[in-house]
């Protein structure tokens, strides 16, 4: 470049540009035409759009909203009729929206875009200027629906959230290296791995509405993040007196809606709680779990509680909470039902029972052990001798299929067998075995039977019939993916039709038929067969586990009415008190095998009880 | 004398029989005041006697602001700091929070980062040529720079969704990656910049009017430049061959040639060819840019952003943009928020300081233009 | 490569002075503040010419302001950080504008926004804050919520200034 003298004719150069087209556009018989469709650019964060469908209600935008512009209104429906959501929409002031986008790179569900409108404006109608002030926030309020959603702008894909989507890896030992042993093979999380994990948690509550025990989810996530695990456990005891045992067998019904559910893979909501107890340390979990024991004075009155599993033991840790005298007869030599002589304890080892039932133990809750409540004491006398009595016997029995032979010695009901592995009894185990059952405990004695398998000759051979599909089975996925690394086969779809029995009088094999249909339109069990399909797995064993049943020996078959049995389980209202007055069913016997559910059970009774009996 | 209703005389300080000594308040609504800023002018007649910065009339706290965002939150806020230019403060803020996390970001991030940087300078700068242009009363050369600004601002709206607060890039990248046939808008774009430096030549630096009035105004000379906190443009125009890009390579500047160009002669005209020389040099580098884009992601993992937690620790970024160092010093008590962010904005020594020495004995007229040469935007001042 | 630096500030203050290398071309030297003048009038001889600004850190915990010299060599293309901590209960600085002129509105800023005093600074006057009565606002214990909930109630609209049960009202219609 020169910085010469300058031309005479330099001036004129202004006229050259006289006669171009202009560069302005006339707006607005014109519109800008530079990104491929008229109008602002394909990515234009302008006013939003959300697609009240797809929107979970979930106040992640409202959460990451620079200048608090979003704010969630209430949508009015009940809780029940908005699974895995929270009733509430959000709601953008654009007299403070900066239009950074930030909303729709955090929202989970995807429901919120930004779209190319980016003009919205009206005269005003108002003199008064305080009269103006409200019409104007009233104006620029808006809840964003399907409005402009037909012009998308700004939206977000998995690549490009601000949500992490990946669940932290949970350490398993190798499926050929665990197979071997009933050791714990889910090793935890490390310290690093569960402040990541516990980032991921956008604290929607969503999952504490869906956790049965209503349980304070991103509260106690929220106290690992800020590495206050005390704070977390604290927590955890509010709604859920066995977080040891929860951390690693509950059905984490809550992660099912975890809201990063929708884009990526849930939080690992269990693993978290897990990590919390055991970084902790069982002496330090105790000591929070039993603070509550000054808290409020014995009030003299006393419980007998019937079963020493989850529900008993959380109404036990409730009701002695609130002052009360509990005592709580067990028929086995331990506490635990059956968490310690159903649950394998490769998935949950006698130490995590243990560290959970010091807790109740340090609130002075007297166990009656190896008590069997009809042989060792009476119902009548818990009656009169206690002022309320709570029934928590759940289901130790299991159920059969009674296709033909099976009464075989050869077959075996799982629950049974599971017992026996748990007391370290000697169980036959054969070199082929037919399973036939297609739930958690199924895959529990499928797995056990392999590891008894492994031990003895070296190989696993084990095949898995059920009549649902794979996609029905109502085991938990990762109990399907483990067992099938473990080496077991799994057939869905078959349902058994006879054992076959040698001429020896050995089993040869399970003989069965496609299963069609499992349920019907209204999701009850009405199982459709085609028998014109027949297939047959060979195995000298058979183990059915199919369903469990209770034992109600102790109580005679008229009160058994009077409580309310229909049917193989109670009906009860959320009291939980059953038809006669002072006595108290809970757990499995009500809602079916859960553990989770049996917790909410045990401290619904514990505060019915507790107001029943003048409480606080 | 006879004033209309509604008008203001003028505040006499003093009199005696041959001066009347005013205060002028200069800005913050006059035309060629950049933003909500102002001096107080002592005058005599036309003639500056001192000079009193009026600033804070844009103040809005940001460095407050900060202590009570999220961090990823504060990527909002920080591109107000400096309107026409505002990715400097993106990346700067990026880059600190990025050095005490201790993270090294993708290469396509850096890449993105460094072009998207380049363009926000090629904008600075037209607006930056344009405002000398306008204070020297050449109006159709401002106008049709902007034209071509708002075509980088196009680009712009195309790979972030804004024109002109882009809120694009984020501890750990950039939030989009380029869209398809993005880059080669882009180079089409440069090559019609390139053509159009001629016409500029021509209508503003070949003009002798303009060659007049800049030359000797708001000289400086490159020690004291140095010694009173001046950067970029305005440093090289005193031949001082610094550059943060090359200086302390962030960002892709490390990986490929970044060319520096001096003017020198220290005086209002020399930094505004030095404007002219970067210009001319940031399109080709953008050329280069472009070339050399690699593949890859366009963001590291960092986890949640809105749950980011940034160690405790302290670190200064620094980024050059188109008027000089635009640094943030961000410090961390391993909080959620940032404990304390701390702006260098590049307009306080000029803006503030060398005003109190260049304005005394100007002409009124050379004040808009002294401001201009020296790009004084007082949203870095005011933060 | 900047060992010298670190060497000979070091002898020159012995163990009242810490180095430290942080992040690259950037080095930290925490120091006494009575050593602050010395140290940075020596650094500007060994080319260390370009001072950026100055920040100031409010470490209410610890009842102490931390201020922060940040300075340039574009010989050594090196960023030193120069970190001293005055006492929050009385905090004062001796000014620097002798050795660097620029650094008189750092200072001024520094003065208003936290309440520091700079003697030998011929201008501490009010930079930004007009009419300003409260505590300096970038104090951590200044809360700018509560201060413009206090301060701009609708007084343009009749309303008295603190009319809190107005306040009540707009914020609620915020809220829902």
């Amino acid at each position: 470049m020169s910085l010469g003298e300058k031309s005479f004719f330099a001036p004129f150069a202004t006229l050259a540009n006289l006669f171009k087209k202009p560069e302005t556009i006339a707006y607005p018989a014109e519109d800008l035409n530079v990104h491929g469709k008229i109008g602002p650019s394909l990515k234009y964060r302008g006013m939003h759009a959300n697609d009240h469908q797809v929107c979970i209600g979930c106040a992640s935008c409202e959460t990451v909203c620079p200048t608090a512009a979003i704010t969630m209104k209430s949508t009015g429906a009940s809780d029940a009729e908005l699974k895995g959501a929270n009733a509430q929409r959000p709601v953008i002031d654009y007299g403070r929206c900066c239009f950074c986008g930030f909303c729709v790179d955090a929202c989970p569900s995807g429901s919120l875009g930004m779209t190319r409108e980016y003009i919205y404006t009206k005269p005003s109608e108002k003199e008064d200027p305080l009269e103006e002030l409200v019409w104007k926030r009233d104006m620029f309020t808006i809840e964003p629906g399907n409005r402009w959603a037909d012009n998308p702008g700004w939206q977000c894909t998995n690549d490009e959230t601000w949500l992490d989507l990946d669940r932290q890896h949970m350490h398993h030992m190798a499926a050929t290296e665990r197979v071997g042993s009933f050791i714990e093979f889910v090793t935890g999380f490390t310290k690093e791995e569960a402040l990541r994990e516990a980032a991921r948690c956008i604290e929607c509550g969503i999952c504490t509405k869906t956790c049965p025990a209503n349980m304070g989810i991103p509260e106690y996530i929220r106290g690992i993040y800020d590495n206050d695990l005390d704070e977390s456990i604290r927590v955890m005891y509010e709604t859920n007196p066995l977080p040891g045992i929860c951390g690693r067998i509950c059905t984490h019904k809550c992660e099912d809606v975890c809201a990063i559910s929708h884009r990526g893979e849930p939080v690992a909501i269990r693993w978290l709680k897990r990590y919390a107890i055991d970084a902790l340390g069982p002496d330090r979990v105790t000591e929070i779990a039993t603070h509550a024991k000054e808290l409020f004075p014995p009030t003299g009155k006393n419980i007998a509680i019937v079963g020493a599993g989850p529900a008993g033991l959380s109404a036990a840790y409730y009701l002695s909470t609130m002052g009360h005298g509990v005592t709580v007869f067990e028929r086995m030599p331990k506490a635990g039902g059956t968490m310690r002589y159903g649950i394998p304890s490769y998935r949950l080892p006698d130490s995590a029972i243990d560290n959970d039932v010091a807790a109740m133990i340090g609130m002075g809750v007297e166990f009656r052990l190896n008590t069997p409540v009809g042989e060792k004491v009476s119902f009548e006398t818990l009656k009169n001798d206690f002022d309320a009595v709570i029934v928590a016997v759940g289901f130790p029995g299991g159920r059969s299929t009674r296709v033909e032979n099976y009464d075989h010695p050869d077959v075996g009901l799982a629950i049974l067998l599971l017992n026996r592995i748990r007391l370290d009894e000697e169980i036959p185990v054969h070199e082929n075995i037919v399973i036939i059952g297609g739930g958690n405990v199924a895959m529990d004695i499928a797995r056990s039977m392999a590891r008894l398998q492994k031990v003895k000759y070296g190989k696993v051979s084990i095949c898995l019939t059920c009549l649902e599909s794979e996609t029905e089975m109502p085991a938990d996925r990762e109990e399907i993916e483990e067992s099938r690394e473990e080496g077991i086969v799994i057939r869905d779809g078959w349902a058994p039709k006879r054992i076959e029995i040698a001429e020896d009088g050995s089993i040869k094999g399970l003989q069965c038929v496609k299963c069609t249909q499992v349920f019907d339109e209204n999701r009850r069990f009405n199982p459709k067969f085609d028998e014109g399909e027949t297939s047959f797995y060979k195995g000298t064993q058979v183990v059915e586990a199919i369903g469990q049943t209770a034992d109600f020996s102790f109580i005679t078959d008229e009160e058994l009415k009077q409580m309310g049995m229909d049917r193989g389980r109670f009906k009860v209202d959320e009291t939980m008190e059953s038809g006669v007055k002072g006595i108290y069913v809970i757990g499995d016997i009500v809602h079916g095998p859960d553990v989770i559910h049996a917790v909410a059970d045990g401290h619904k009774a514990a505060r019915s009880i507790d107001t029943w009996l003048g409480g606080h | 004398m006879y004033l209309p209703d509604g008008y203001t005389t003028l505040e006499k300080i003093s009199e005696n029989d041959d001066h009347i000594l005013y205060d002028l308040f200069f800005g913050p609504n006059h035309p060629g005041m950049h933003g909500n800023f102002g001096y107080v002018l002592d005058m005599v007649g036309t003639e500056i006697l001192k000079v009193r910065p009026n600033a804070g009339q844009l103040h809005r706290g940001f460095e407050k602001a900060m202590e009570n965002k999220l961090w990823a939150q504060n990527i909002s806020l920080i591109p107000r700091v400096c309107v026409p230019d505002p990715d400097p403060n993106e990346v700067a803020y990026c880059q600190a929070v990025e050095a005490i996390m201790g993270v090294d970001i993708p290469m396509r991030a850096k890449y993105i980062r460094s072009i998207v940087l380049e363009m926000s300078r090629l904008g600075s700068f037209l607006m930056g040529m344009g405002g000398v242009a306008g204070a020297l009363g050449h109006y159709t050369t401002m106008y049709l720079m902007m034209i071509d600004r708002d075509l980088i601002l196009d680009l712009f709206e195309a790979l972030t969704g804004a024109r002109v607060y882009h809120i694009y890039n984020i501890p750990g990248g950039v939030r989009r990656d380029i869209p398809e046939g993005w880059t080669d808008k882009l180079l089409a774009l440069c090559d019609r910049l390139d053509q159009k430096l001629p016409e500029w030549d021509r209508l503003l630096y070949e003009n002798p009017v303009v060659q007049d009035r800049l030359k000797g105004l708001g000289y400086i000379s490159a020690s004291e430049a140095m010694a009173s906190g001046i950067t970029g443009p305005s440093l090289r125009a005193c031949g001082v061959a610094a550059d943060v890009r090359i200086d302390t390579p962030y960002a892709a500047y490390g990986e490929i040639e970044v060319g520096i160009n001096l003017s020198g002669g220290g005086d209002a005209l020399a930094r505004a060819v030095q404007v002219r020389l970067d210009f001319e040099e940031a399109v080709r580098i953008i050329r280069r840019l472009v070339a050399a884009l690699p593949g890859g992601d366009f963001k590291l993992d960092v986890g949640n952003l809105a749950k980011l937690r940034v160690p405790a620790g302290d670190a200064y970024s620094k980024v050059e943009s188109s008027k000089g160092e635009f640094g943030y010093y961000v410090v961390s008590n391993g909080g959620l928020k940032p404990y304390r962010v701390s702006v260098r904005g590049p307009s306080m020594p000029a803006g503030m300081y060398l005003c109190h020495k260049h304005l005394r004995g100007m002409k009124i007229d050379d004040v808009a233009v002294w401001m201009a040469s020296f790009a004084i935007c007082p949203p870095d001042i005011d933060r | 490569m900047y060992d010298h630096i670190f060497k000979r500030a070091q002898s020159l203050h012995g163990d009242k002075i810490t180095c430290e290398k942080k992040h690259p071309q950037q080095l930290e030297i925490k120091t006494d503040r009575h050593y602050v003048m010395n140290l940075l009038s020596w650094l500007k001889t060994e080319s260390y010419v370009h001072l950026a600004f100055i920040s100031c850190i409010d470490w209410i915990e610890e009842n102490q302001f931390e201020l922060v010299y940040h300075v340039y060599s574009y010989e050594e293309k090196n960023h030193i950080l120069v970190k001293t901590r005055l006492d929050r209960d009385r905090p004062w600085m001796h000014s620097i504008i002798d050795v660097w002129g620029h650094a008189q509105p750092y200072e001024q800023e520094i003065h208003e926004m936290f309440g520091v005093y700079f003697p030998g600074n011929p201008d501490l006057s009010g930079l930004f804050l007009h009419n300003w009565k409260d505590l300096p606002p970038m104090r951590k214990d200044f809360n700018p919520k509560d201060y413009s909930l206090a301060l701009y109630s609708l007084k343009g609209m009749g309303h008295e200034a603190l009319d809190m049960d107005f306040i009540q009202e707009i914020t609620e219609l915020e809220v829902e």
